[in-house]
């Protein structure tokens, strides 16, 4: 078996080339696929609030800024009504999209580095390291996360303290990020440390070793970015389900008032009696954002599946 | 070749749907009373953990307490003291022994001749629990007795009870403890009372208007009419006090019918309830306040390792007044409550006529005036705009409350809207309640005191005394949660307990109200009115107490109850399950298992006899799935 | 998340199922012993202390009645031989203690009274959700492509991205509140009385339709995902086409290679589910306030009810752990290819 001899710029350059052949590929194929575009668009559109809100509807209305009635329904001069506050839903739901996107990319950044390292070594290293990893890993499965994250997020409260900022996000809530990041890393892990089973058996990862790459080398380069594909598809359905955990936790008032999500909106709502009072502006704005958002996900994680590991030959 | 595919699964599905649809009729055939009763019942969004009234921490459990039982002396339409479990009573001329006549041919609900013999058990044992240092369960109930200065109590005869005080006290008539039955209580090991691991179980025996007969912690409580209630007749059979998860659902169920009382509405579904047919929404003026507290630790330079206050500024009362101006308190009251309640002064709400005084000077809403009384304090901008306390260092508060008022998180943010201007950053953010009442603690109490303000509420007795131990340097670490220490205040307070003539306890009152307001460890926000709304097609004589500015029930004492007559015809009790018309009478809700009238079981069997019949019946139909499965096999 | 692919290839006959089964039980208790030891550091490491909460914000409290009530509860004992040790002997023996919160009840007795509504409230969930969101999705998979299937499939995955209380809410408002078909709140009418277990029956399972309604709405989109996938899967099966054109029925084919197809997964979705049912247990009983572990998690956990939490979340993992394990047994036994 003799591989041609190539000078290390001339493998870079074959490699990038072939990703990015690899990648048109894959766009072409993600594009004719209309569920998963739908989710993309929606995403996109959400991501855009998310970032800027300000842009859109100036500042975060607060109690003492509020200018409408209490519980208003949509008018001319508040589209989507006004909270007890008289502040306007439309302002508030739009920067909630804010903190809702931002706490579930930041739990998924947590759920999904944690999950992947963790299943990448104890896939590859093996022996007593991989079985006391997945101990625990089956310990978090088995666990009800969403207790866990209930009983977490008090305790991490405690340790972090209460108020203050980083990048603009309070403290009170990276405490749900961190709870939700703890508790949902484990099927990730499992789901990764299965592939990683699966490719250190392969020739190459031999052939890397025989060279005298080392295992973090070898992890590194050989593992990562052939589970690349599978960690995108996990980590946008990670990312529903940290929204929709979220929502839940602030919905049973862990959230905060000072910097709404969508769950926090729903929780204010609920507390100010709106459902009881047909106030559905109130409800709607915030909960037909959640669902959309979870929805584009989900469309965008099946059609992801289907791209990236085609199970079925033939049709379509 | 499509139609076959989708029959059996159609076929499966019309057949669950036909199903359903006989079920609904099966729903709408009312659960009758075996009997016609007329049935009070109250909402609350709070919980009877338990009937042992020394238990008794809310509201709740106090109205379960006082249908139980008498107090020895009662509270009338205007809170004052009315015969209860006495009839009478007179002071003696030095004023430290008080003489009671017990109601004349009293009978406990189990038919036992009720004597003087109860009255003083009952307070003897509270009397040893104080001796003992030992606290009875949740300790509410134990300083009446000491604060009245009360050290012995005497049953010379079956009609006379003696209390012996160490000064003259009015407080005597103000013990809100209940009249237990000797011959009940005293089975109970004394240990078992006092911590609690006695839950009195129904059926209750006491003298009091109702008793429990059946008790689902936490989600209702029945009470039945006394057959020897020593009063005029009762309107209301039975009385049912139900817990509510929120107050959404409450209010629904008082626009059914489902129940006649709802306790604690919030101020939107209040203005959505006024002008209702048949409802009358209530305002009733608080027993208590809302405040904004602050951490005025100075035992030891006010330094505590690990914890303590961010900045001496609070130490400083002229610093905590400038504060005051910068609060904005009408708009609180109108945008936090709806209106419902009063601005907040003095800590004695006006509720207590007789003992609320204003302030000489009250402060008004003036972010410049608490600017230049800042400067004039000596606290100073710096060049960023910053407020520098006396050390130079920027001052930043943390301000926190805690989970179970999340109105209290409204008024931060107002706080937090009004001290920018002032140069001060105030650090927002919610607290657990659990955790908020441990951080609360000083070094005294074994905590670290890890607050600057914090948004929280009292609410008080009768008798405003329980409302001023706040602010004793001897309840540092125990009830002082602020950490207020004046000697002129603990001469007061000694003064004013002991002080049985009204003027001149009001005057020390006056004197400690002024000290509070002006020195301001707390700024009382608001005296937030109770929300309360009843049904009147089905009861009707219901009187606020007190009569002026009242709710007819969840006072003090029963008084609420004794006047309450039925509106001409009765209607049974409201059908159980759904009918399919809506004609708007649901079932009443909230319980876990009830239990049938006649005091019967659990219905957790019933439950799980329907699930497990409805699983063998799913068993059944998978099981014939499969076996399609296995017969058929690949006919390939 | 799917569960992870199993290994190597089976060795031979009988006693590698036995050894199989074996194993997973080992597992299995194991998993439990690390939970019941976790659980009881978790707990303990909870701000607020129970005492101050058993005494409340009281004007009259002592410092002595605090460390009465301490010692009373045993929460002055120190924490890692005294208090552990004692709580593993009593959880071995079946003790789960005494509630703080409902002065002096048995942990048991306070979860004996939840455990029931809960349990026929997803029990019967599940049930309605498995029937008809297969139903669902075998309709929808079988006429892919046409509007059945959109309808059915975009329904399907709309339900499945709501939250349960969302679901909830919106049946609260449209049936108890505007339409006042349904009660809003609770299992039964407190006080009551019932001439006959029917009526109580009936009762019961007024208020049960909304919450159930929530549960099953919120359970069925992903079995009826399932099995559109299954059905769209076994149709492209080459043998299928041959089966066709030999003249089987679209039924048979449907009952015989689709269903089984997708009860495999959907077992183990059951198993899984469990643990996210909790998650939904005590958002959707919240809303209905149904009277199960979910709202008695949220109780005891703002009170810092530690003896009932502890005993929540033992019973929660190891019904989930059983769950689990029966899962993987059923697997074990109907797919032959499965055998570590």
């Amino acid at each position: 078996m003799t591989a041609p001899v190539l000078t290390s710029g001339e493998l870079r350059r074959q490699r990038l080339a072939l990703r990015a052949r690899g990648w048109r590929d894959f766009l072409h194929r993600f594009g004719r696929r209309r569920e998963g575009l739908v989710g993309v668009a929606i995403l996109v559109l959400y991501t855009i609030l998310a970032i800027a809100p300000a842009l859109f509807v100036g500042p975060l209305e607060t109690a003492v800024t509020a200018t409408g009635g209490r519980l208003q329904p949509p008018g001319t001069a508040h589209i989507l009504g006004t909270d007890e506050l008289g502040r306007d839903m439309l302002n508030l739901t739009v920067h909630g999209t804010r903190i809702s996107m931002i706490i579930g990319f930041l739990a998924t950044l947590v759920t999904v580095s944690v999950g992947v390292v963790l299943g990448i070594i104890s896939g590859f290293v093996g022996g007593r390291t991989d079985i006391l990893l997945m101990r625990i890993t089956d310990f978090f499965l088995v666990l009800p996360t969403f207790v866990l994250a209930l009983v977490l997020t008090p305790i991490i409260r405690d340790v972090l303290g209460g108020g203050g900022e980083i990048l603009g996000i309070r403290i009170s809530l990276l405490v749900i990020v961190v709870a939700i990041g703890i508790t949902s890393w484990a099927s990730t892990a499992r789901i990764i440390r299965s592939q990683t089973l699966s490719l250190r058996e392969r020739a190459f990862v031999d052939r890397a070793r025989v060279i005298g790459g080392g295992p973090l080398h070898t992890m590194w380069h050989h593992i990562l970015p052939n589970v690349i594909n599978l960690i995108v598809a996990n980590a946008v359905l990670v990312f529903a389900g940290a929204v929709l955990t979220e929502t839940a936790l602030s919905y049973l008032g862990l959230g905060d008032p000072f910097q709404p999500s969508w769950g926090q909106i729903l929780n204010a709502a609920d507390q100010a009696g709106a459902p009881g009072l047909g106030a559905w502006w109130y409800l709607v704005p915030a909960g037909a954002s959640i669902v959309l958002v979870v929805l584009a996900f989900t469309l965008v994680g099946g059609a992801l599946d289907d791209v990236l590991s085609p199970r079925r030959t033939g049709r379509r | 070749m499509r139609a076959p595919v989708s029959r059996r699964f159609v076929r499966l599905l019309a057949a669950l749907g036909l199903a359903g649809a006989l079920l609904l009729p099966a729903l709408a055939a009312p659960a009758r009373a075996a009997d016609e009763k007329l049935v009070l019942r109250a909402g609350t969004d709070q919980k009877i953990k338990s009937l042992n009234p020394y238990a008794a921490v809310v509201v709740a459990e106090y109205e379960a307490f006082t249908l139980n039982y008498d107090l020895l002396v009662n509270f009338g339409e205007n809170n004052e003291p009315v015969p209860g479990f006495a009839a009478s009573w007179t002071q003696s001329a030095d004023g430290n022994t008080w003489t009671f006549k017990i109601q004349p041919g009293l009978k406990w609900s189990d038919g036992k001749a009720a004597t003087s013999e109860d009255a003083r058990w009952t307070y003897q044992t509270m009397l040893d629990a104080v001796a003992k240092e030992v606290t009875l369960v949740s300790g509410y109930l134990d300083g009446y007795l000491p604060a009245a200065g009360v050290t012995s109590v005497t049953a010379p005869d079956p009609e006379t009870l003696v209390v012996t005080t160490e000064f003259p006290s009015t407080l005597v008539l103000y013990v809100y403890a209940p009249i237990l039955p000797k011959h009940v209580w005293e089975k109970v090991p004394f240990d078992d009372i006092a911590s609690g691991a006695y839950t009195n179980p129904p059926p209750v025996v006491g003298t009091g208007p109702y008793q429990a007969v059946e008790t689902k912690e936490g989600n209702f409580t029945r009470f039945m009419k006394n057959p020897n209630w020593r009063g005029s007749a009762l309107g209301a059979d039975e009385v049912i006090l139900t817990t509510f998860a929120s107050s959404d659902t409450m209010v629904q169920a008082l626009r059914n019918g489902e129940i006649d009382y709802a306790r604690g509405i919030a101020p939107d579904q209040f203005n959505s309830l006024k002008g209702q047919p048949n409802i009358v929404a209530v305002e009733g003026a608080s027993n208590g306040y809302t405040e904004l507290a602050f951490n005025c630790y100075s035992r030891n330079g006010g330094v505590i390792e690990g914890g303590g206050a961010s900045t001496k500024a609070l130490q400083d009362p002229a610093f905590r007044d400038a504060l005051g101006y910068a609060i904005d308190k009408e708009e609180l009251v109108a945008k936090t409550l709806a209106g419902y309640g009063e601005p907040g002064s003095t800590i004695v709400p006006p509720f207590h006529a007789r003992w609320h005084v204003p302030p000489a000077s009250p402060r008004t809403f003036d972010i410049e005036k608490a600017k230049s009384l800042l400067d004039a304090a000596g606290y100073k901008l710096d060049a960023g705009g910053k407020r520098l306390d006396k050390e130079g260092k920027p001052i930043t508060l943390r301000l926190t409350w805690p989970d179970s008022e999340a109105e209290n998180g409204t008024d931060a943010q107002f706080i937090a809207a009004w001290f920018e201007p002032l140069g001060i950053k105030v650090d927002a953010s919610v607290t657990e309640e659990g955790q908020l009442i441990d951080q609360l603690l000083p070094p005294e109490g074994e905590g670290k005191a890890q607050f600057d303000m914090f948004i929280w509420g009292w609410v008080g007795d009768p008798d405003p005394n329980s409302l001023l131990k706040f602010f004793l340097a001897a309840e540092i670490g125990v009830s002082s949660d602020s950490f207020y220490e004046n000697p002129k205040y603990d001469e007061l307070y000694d003064a004013q307990r002991k002080e049985s003539d009204e003027a001149k306890r009001r005057e020390l009152l006056t004197q400690m109200q002024e000290l509070i307001y002006v020195e301001a460890p707390y700024h009382v926000l608001y005296y937030d009115s109770q929300l309360d709304a009843y049904r009147t097609d089905r009861f009707t004589n219901w009187k606020n107490q007190p009569a002026a500015n009242g709710t007819p029930l969840f006072g003090q004492g029963s008084f609420g109850y004794w006047g309450l007559g039925a509106v001409a015809v009765p209607t049974p009790t409201p059908a159980a399950t759904a009918a399919p018309a809506p004609s708007g009478e649901p079932t009443p809700a909230p319980s876990s298992s009830g239990g049938s009238g006649t005091g019967g079981g659990d219905s957790t069997p019933l439950l799980v006899g329907i699930l497990v019949a409805v699983l063998v019946v799913a068993g059944i139909v998978l099981a014939l799935v499969f076996r399609r499965r296995q017969a058929g096999g690949e006919e390939e | 998340m799917e569960p992870a692919p199993r290994g190597s290839p089976p060795a031979h006959g009988a006693t590698v199922r036995s050894r199989y089964f074996l194993r997973q039980v080992a597992q299995a208790i194991l998993t439990v012993a690390f939970i019941v030891l976790v659980n009881f550091v978790l707990f303990r490491m909870m701000p607020g202390s129970p005492e101050r909460i058993l005494l409340g914000r009281n004007p009259n409290v002592s410092a002595e009645a605090l460390q009465q009530t301490k010692e009373r509860w045993g929460l002055d004992k120190p924490l890692i031989p005294d208090q552990f040790v004692s709580y593993v002997v009593a959880t071995v023996q079946g003790d789960l203690g005494f509630s703080f919160v409902y002065r002096g009840k048995p942990v048991t007795q306070v979860l004996a009274e939840r455990v029931g509504p809960t349990l026929l409230l997803f029990g019967l969930g599940e049930l309605i959700a498995i029937f008809v969101g297969l139903a669902i999705g075998a309709y929808s998979g079988w006429r892919r492509g046409g509007p059945v299937d959109y309808v059915g499939n975009g329904i399907s995955l709309i339900l499945y991205s709501m939250p349960y209380f969302l679901i909830g809410m919106g049946l609260l408002v449209i049936f108890a509140t505007a339409l006042g078909w349904f009660p809003t709140y609770g299992m039964v009418t407190p006080g009551a009385t019932y001439d006959s277990v029917g009526e109580h029956a009936a009762d019961i399972l007024a208020h049960l339709a909304l919450p159930l309604a929530t549960v099953a709405i919120g359970l069925i989109g992903q079995y009826s995902i399932l099995m559109r996938a299954s059905v769209i899967e076994t149709m492209n099966d080459d043998y299928i086409t041959t089966a066709r054109a030999k003249g089987l029925t679209g039924g048979r084919i449907l009952r015989h290679h689709a269903l089984p197809n997708a009860m495999l997964p959907a077992v183990t979705l059951i198993a899984v589910n469990l643990g996210y049912v909790v998650a939904g247990a005590i958002t959707a009983e919240k809303v209905f306030n149904w009277p199960g572990l979910g709202t008695l998690t949220v109780e005891a956990l703002e009170a810092r009810d530690f003896p009932v939490l502890q005993g929540v979340f033992l019973l929660l993992s190891i019904s989930v752990v059983a769950a689990n394990l029966v899962a993987d047994l059923i697997y074990g036994v109907l797919d032959p290819r499965v055998r570590t």
